[in-house]
């Protein structure tokens, strides 16, 4: 009996090793802790394999769009305070959603090959889905 | 006829024959040791290669339910943090979402 048991504790052992080297080898750390800090910058980094040169140029236009998003932010909320007519509103926010869509394919376009396809992947259908939930709490600029 | 093959011949030489085997002093110790080991339940790696093919299934049964649930949950985990990032960095930067104070 005591041989059948200590077979089954090294069945299970066998078992929790593997789990144990796969959980590792298909984890992302770098990511889940960008994730955990909301630190987009680093999400980014570690996600689509940025080189120095690129992080640089990349942080750059987040910065100068932060600029531009700013403006399109005070337009849209400034129509909302007066309630500005439906039609108005609507163009606003169209001319953000052109605006970030630009802007995510100039960032695309400043990573590495085959990288920008998966960016524009992931970032543009969450500008189209415009349900939301919760307040943004990201640092996109440092 | 053949004298020494006759039935007469066999049973003078049975009644004739006598075992002398050679005094072993190990041999009460060797049965007994013998015995002992039957007792005794066989230690693990003896209990293995009894059961080796069970033991090796339920084994190989166990790394690959073990690599497919370690994989599947790691992915899924960082699936997880990946959907919840880039939400936050594509609404970080939509002028649509800010709401007045």
């Amino acid at each position: 009996m005591r041989n059948w048991w200590l077979s089954l504790l090294v069945v299970l052992a066998a078992g929790a090793a593997s789990f144990g080297v796969f959980y590792a080898l298909n984890d992302d750390a770098e990511l889940r802790r960008a994730a955990r800090d909301g630190d987009a910058m680093a999400w980014l980094r570690a996600e689509f394999h940025l080189s120095d040169e690129q992080f640089a140029a990349i942080r750059q236009l987040h910065d100068d769009y932060a600029l531009v998003c700013t403006r399109h932010c005070r337009a849209i909320i400034n129509a909302r305070q007066r309630q500005a007519p439906a039609g108005e509103i609507a163009t606003l926010e169209q001319i953000c959603v052109d605006a970030m869509t630009e802007h995510f394919r100039r960032v695309a376009a400043l990573m590495p090959t085959g990288e920008g396809e998966r960016y524009l992947a992931i970032v543009l259908p969450r500008i189209a889905n415009y349900e939301h939930v919760g307040a943004p709490s990201v640092q996109v600029t440092p | 006829m053949d004298h020494e093959n006759s039935p007469d011949s066999l049973s003078r030489t049975l009644a004739d024959w006598q075992v002398q085997p050679p005094r072993s002093p190990q041999f009460r110790a060797a049965v007994w040791a013998r015995l002992e080991q039957v007792r005794r339940p066989a230690d693990w790696p003896a209990f293995a290669r009894a059961h080796a093919r069970a033991l090796g299934g339920a084994l190989a049964l166990a790394l690959v339910i073990g690599a497919w649930v370690g994989r599947e949950q790691a992915r899924a985990r960082v699936e997880e943090d990946r959907a919840l990032i880039a939400s936050a960095y594509v609404h970080d930067m939509d002028a649509r979402l800010m709401r007045l104070p």
